[in-house]
């Protein structure tokens, strides 16, 4: 970077040097043809390094030459020779106008490469924001747009360093620099600018670089780049304030279809409990009679369906916080399907269950309590929808080895074809809720849970049943289950 | 030695559980003293020990699983954790903390009642000299000649399975968890190989067992272990 400055300045010698210099060269050959050559022609051909000069390498080194062309013009050409004294009134006219039009050649050649330049940098600027801007439509996020502010004021002003902070509330702000890998270097930043909007104050951008200061263009464009930059940021947080407004208005609606149905199902239980109970501390019911032994089965029972209330909710705000984190292990399916036909034993009475579960069936790796919710809802969903006395079918088979396929099927009716993949939405339910209760989670858990472990879940119409099918990995991290040496 | 009337001292911060169990237990001939913090309980416990503890987890003062271990810095008493808590993990490290039992409320009294019997059995148990021959049901299993009869026939069981239902049989009624039974029986290099559990239970449900799917001996403990019942 030093090394950068040091060329300038001896550049710039160096063409003040061949500023005077290109006079002297002229003047040998003049000055040899002094006697055959008139001073008005002598003159004339002086404005000839005159105006080269000021073409280019502009106008101060222009004017250098004109006032160097002055002197030597006076000195060799003018007589008496070799004095800047002049004696004819003729020549103080032509040395006047020579100084006059030199002057006015580098001012007016000047003028006109000083616009070229001005055209040449207004036309980079325009460039650049036009790039800027477009940059900024492309962002989506907030880090996004730090992201092209900081690169894209490091290329227009050659920075080492940028460095973008913003905070646009108490939540959201953003950070960015360039380069990405490196820590600011030592001492202030040169240029510190404000991320400013009509509305408010967000950030600053910081900048370091060789040269301090900014000429008229490079703060104009600054100023540009940082509202542009400030007004991008603002409409993403505005974008993003609005989604989230979005998104609590429909959890909000979520919740409210929540707490109404699962009111309904927390008093249902509750009425039978409290009504059972009460008529036996009433003494109405005698204590230990058949029909006292009866009230406190359905209280066992009603019990057991609350506390499966609880677990299903536990698992929806678990699926929903992606919080699930399947503890997976090697587990025997059999295993599973039993622990969940004991816990519902009291729901599935009346129903057969018939399980086909071959002998050879490998492991699975799941995790148990998991799964077993999975087929207790599958099977309090089947003892909701077919009749009691019909048959609920489990069967399981593997498939090419990589997937195990399991199916529960009951005698329940049809589901019309387009409404199959919607049963597994969250309070979706086809028949009217009056008949049926629950709180519509059930199958929607049954999803989160089989989708947590990589699986796939199902529902399709078989001739006169209805089936439920979801399919697990056989692999563990990728591997299946290793081979267990048995002995003899 | 146990004195007529056990002594319980139960530690939970809800007092209508407190109430059902001072209730169901006296009713039971249990002597019952409650305490409803942490730090009170282990206070009682030092002062006056009781023959098996019943603890919450979640306590107000320090938690149930900090309450195990201290408890288990000086005292062998029976611990069955009472806990909403369900996870896997939750039981496991109340296990590993030294809790002999794990129960979920909402439970069923006659599963606490089963699960205590258990509990101050196996501490006369540990007292005395380790039985030599454990009788479940039909299946009757000799420690010290390794031959295991069902109803009266010899059951081939390898070595391995063996070694797995002699640790099982040895500790009847308490849950052994799958890290503790890998490694009792095939070490330590196999804490994590549940499928070898897996595959060698099977083989021991279907050779001592009327119906392998509905055991009534070598019960599973989802996610956390097994528990060998006598079956009574």
């Amino acid at each position: 970077m030093m090394a950068n400055k040091n060329q300038q300045v001896i550049r710039s010698i160096l063409v003040y040097f061949a500023a005077v210099l290109i006079n002297l060269i002229i003047t040998v050959p003049l000055f040899f043809l002094r006697e055959r050559l008139n001073t008005s022609t002598i003159a004339l051909i002086y404005l000839l390094p005159v105006l080269l000069s000021t073409v280019f390498w502009g106008l101060l080194p222009g004017l250098l030459t004109g006032l160097t062309a002055f002197f030597l013009f006076n000195y060799f050409f003018i007589v008496p020779y070799y004095t800047l004294f002049v004696h004819k009134a003729e020549d103080i006219t032509v040395l006047l106008i020579f100084f006059l039009v030199a002057f006015l050649i580098s001012q007016l050649v000047g003028r006109v490469q000083k616009n070229l330049s001005l055209a040449t940098t207004r036309e980079i600027q325009t460039t650049r924001l036009y790039e800027f801007n477009l940059a900024l439509t492309h962002a989506g996020t907030l880090q996004e747009v730090a992201h092209v502010i900081a690169n894209h004021i490091k290329e227009a002003f050659q920075a080492q360093y940028v460095m973008v902070d913003a905070v646009l509330n108490s939540e959201t702000g953003c950070h960015d620099h360039i380069p990405a890998d490196g820590a600011p270097p030592a001492g202030k930043p040169v240029i510190v600018m404000a991320l400013q909007t009509p509305r408010a104050f967000l950030g600053e951008v910081h900048i370091w670089r060789e040269e301090s200061r900014l000429d008229v263009f490079e703060e104009q464009m600054l100023h540009t780049f940082t509202s542009q930059g400030a007004l991008a940021l603002e409409r993403i947080e505005l974008a993003q304030s609005e989604t989230r407004t979005r998104v609590l208005e429909e959890s909000d609606r979520m919740k409210s279809a929540l707490l109404s149905s699962v009111s309904h199902e927390l008093r249902t239980p509750l009425s039978t409990i409290k009504a059972a109970v009460t008529s036996i501390l009433s003494g109405e019911v005698e204590w230990g009679s058949e029909a006292a032994q009866d009230l406190l089965s359905a209280v066992d029972e009603e019990t057991d369906q609350l506390n499966r209330l609880v677990g299903n909710l536990l698992d929806m705000s678990r699926i929903e916080a992606g919080a699930l984190n399947p503890e997976i292990n090697w587990n025997e399916l059999s295993e599973i399907v039993e622990s969940a036909l004991h816990h519902l034993r009291h729901e599935l009475d009346g129903y057969t269950v018939t399980l086909d579960l071959p002998d050879n069936l490998p492991l699975i790796p799941v995790d148990f309590m998991q799964i077993e919710r999975v087929f207790t809802n599958l099977f309090s969903n089947s003892a909701k929808y077919a009749s009691p006395g019909t048959e609920i079918q489990v069967n399981a088979r593997v498939q090419n080895g990589q997937t195990v396929l399991i199916q529960v099927n009951n005698q329940g009716p049809p589901i019309p074809e387009d409404h199959l993949e919607r049963i597994f939405d969250k309070f979706y339910r086809i028949t009217n809720a009056a008949r049926v209760t629950g709180t519509g989670l059930g199958l929607s858990i049954c999803k989160g849970i089989i989708e947590a472990h990589g699986g796939k879940i199902w529902a399709e119409n078989l001739p006169g049943r209805f089936a439920f099918n979801f399919s697990l990995p056989l692999t563990r991290k990728g591997k299946p289950q290793a081979a267990v040496e048995s002995e003899t | 030695m146990i004195s007529a009337q056990p002594h319980i001292l139960v530690i939970d911060d809800e007092p209508q559980i407190l109430r059902a169990l001072r209730n169901i237990l006296g009713a039971k001939h249990f002597r019952v003293s409650t305490a409803s913090r942490g730090e009170d309980g282990l206070a009682m416990a030092a002062a006056n020990p009781p023959d098996l503890i019943i603890l919450d987890l979640g306590l107000p003062d320090i938690d149930g699983f900090t309450v195990c271990s201290r408890l288990r810095e000086w005292t062998h008493i029976p611990i069955i954790v009472l806990s909403v808590r369900e996870g896997e993990r939750d039981k496991v490290r109340a296990l590993d903390e030294g809790a002999d039992d794990y129960l979920v409320k909402p439970f069923g009294i006659e599963e606490l009642l089963a699960r205590i019997r258990v509990a101050l059995r196996h501490t006369v148990q540990s007292q005395g000299n380790p039985e030599a021959v454990i009788s479940a049901g039909d299946l009757i299993i000799d420690l010290t000649s390794h031959v295991v009869t069902r109803a009266g026939e010899e059951v081939k069981l390898t070595a391995t399975e063996f070694k797995l239902l002699a640790y099982l049989a040895q500790n009847a009624g308490r849950v052994l968890t799958h890290q503790s039974i890998l490694n009792k029986v095939w070490g330590i290099e196999y804490i994590d190989n549940v499928e070898y559990l897996r595959v060698f239970m099977s083989q021991l449900r279907k050779k001592l067992e009327a119906d392998p799917r509905h055991p009534r001996h070598l019960i599973g403990e989802p996610g956390v272990g097994y528990r060998f019942t006598l079956g009574e």
